[in-house]
């Protein structure tokens, strides 16, 4: 544990020596940058995939995305907050953000209301936000 | 539901979680791993490294979403049923 302690102060110590920029809030800016890009992406394909579908099939059809597309942001969300307590608080990354979907096709199989393919394709809304985030990564590089 | 149906598709169901769970288990091991000694190496690059951290991850998990997916709809909606 001193070890620990003496080595942290020495590092802190060099890297103030070699004016390193210490500030992790700083460093951390343009990883909540790219949550909030990657929350305002989902969100919009989920208005713009609500929209097709309820004008494609139907509103109940819609809806069902619709419950499918939401847990898929919460999910990414809960993803980015245990991916941020990596290191810090955790020693590996959690998987609380499974049981939400777990929970979220279970209630859609139990349901008669619920159809498990809309809300299944809705909860990958999120991952069709992701590659286009990716394509506009490569693209402005 | 016929019983052979039902035995054959929870034991196919536990297979379609294990299976699917242990490459991205290992890859998610490997990826969070060196992104911790990435970050402790530069800690002025950790907002970029965990945020390759995270769609690294995201797109891992997707894959053991797949399995879990399978995995639910034969206990719980089976089409064999």
């Amino acid at each position: 544990m001193d070890e620990n302690n003496d080595a942290t102060e020495t590092n802190s110590e060099a890297a103030v020596l070699g004016g390193l920029p210490l500030e992790p809030d700083s460093s951390m800016q343009e990883y909540y940058q790219l949550q909030n890009e990657l929350l305002l992406l989902s969100i919009s394909l989920m208005v713009v995939g609500f929209v097709s579908v309820w004008m494609a099939y139907s509103l109940t059809t819609a809806l069902n995305y619709l419950i499918g597309a939401c847990s898929g942001v919460v999910y990414l969300k809960l993803l980015a907050r245990s991916v941020e307590k990596l290191g810090r608080s955790a020693s590996k990354v959690s998987k609380n953000q499974l049981a939400l979907f777990i929970g979220v096709i279970v209630v859609a199989s139990q349901l008669d209301q619920l159809q498990i393919v809309p809300v299944f394709l809705g909860f990958l809304t999120y991952k069709a936000a992701l590659i286009a985030y990716m394509f506009k990564a490569l693209s402005t590089t | 539901m016929d019983p052979l149906v039902a035995s054959a598709s929870v034991i196919a169901a536990s297979l379609a979680v294990g299976l699917a769970a242990i490459g991205p288990g290992i890859g998610q091991g490997n990826a969070s791993g060196k992104a911790v000694e990435g970050i402790a190496r530069q800690p002025e690059a950790e907002g970029k490294i965990r945020g390759t951290l995270l769609l690294t991850l995201a797109f891992m998990e997707s894959l053991t979403i797949y399995g879990l997916v399978i995995s639910l709809v034969l206990l719980f909606a089976n089409p064999l049923a």
